[in-house]
């Protein structure tokens, strides 16, 4: 009879462990960066689209570009920074990584 | 009041409601996008291939190259369907994304990096830039 697989694994120390070797690790933050032409719902749209924030997250993320010239629209690894970063930039706006400060 | 230049239809895809004038004006842009993708001498080729991580030498290459191709294969799918009456959420996001990246990298080869510099740039250019504002406003509507 084959061996029925778990579905869900159970935590082991060594998982505990990793997770906070990842934790304390500074993150990537993506920026975005304001520019002067790019209408405001076009902005929200993208923010949507490629992260899937809700509207008032969005909208309150391009208020940052806007009043701020900039703003972090995602921390974490930096692999998936650095895809979201050239997801924007496909999508026209002005983004980049950097690491957190 | 002029009625909209696109709109959302209860089946979900958009209607393009551009005469041939819009039309001929939006191929044109996104003509400009494929040629600058695949042409380095292009004007609008180093605003296509801004930095990724402005803190290394150089950005890994195949995020790069990941980013050519979508920049080009939305150009290609917007040229493609630029005839075609209604558009489908994947050829809608192509045409949003085409036409921003247009929008940026007019205003990035003009240094209009500034609200000031912009409102004080020639008549022809802004009226170009408030033509593709104007279409992305209204498609971005439709999302």
């Amino acid at each position: 009879m084959p061996s029925v697989q778990p579905l869900r694994f159970s935590s082991t120390e060594s998982d505990v462990e990793s997770e906070v070797a990842v934790i304390t690790e500074r993150p990537w933050n993506v920026i975005v960066w304001n520019d002067p032409v790019t209408p405001m719902t076009v902005v929200v749209v993208i923010f949507k689209r490629i992260f899937g924030y809700s509207n008032n997250k969005c909208t309150d993320l391009m208020l940052t570009v806007h009043h701020e010239g900039r703003a972090v629209v995602w921390s974490g690894q930096r692999e998936r920074a650095e895809s979201y970063c050239v997801k924007l930039q496909v999508a026209g706006l002005q983004a980049t990584v950097e690491r957190d400060a | 009041m002029p009625g909209k230049l696109f709109a959302r239809r209860r089946d979900g895809r958009i209607e393009v409601r551009l005469n041939d004038a819009g039309r001929g004006a939006i191929r044109e842009v996104f003509a400009h996008v494929l040629a600058a993708e695949r042409d380095p001498e292009h004007e609008w080729h180093l605003s296509l291939n801004a930095p990724i991580n402005p803190s290394s030498d150089d950005d890994d290459p195949l995020a790069s190259l990941t980013r050519q191709n979508e920049i080009a294969s939305n150009a290609e799918l917007s040229i493609m369907t630029l005839k075609e009456q209604y558009l489908n959420d994947t050829e809608a996001w192509a045409w949003l994304s085409t036409l921003q990246v247009a929008l940026r990298s007019t205003a990035v080869v003009n240094g209009l990096l500034s609200d000031e510099k912009l409102e004080t740039c020639a008549p022809e250019l802004l009226d170009d830039i408030r033509t593709m504002q104007q279409f992305l406003f209204e498609l971005a509507a439709c999302f």
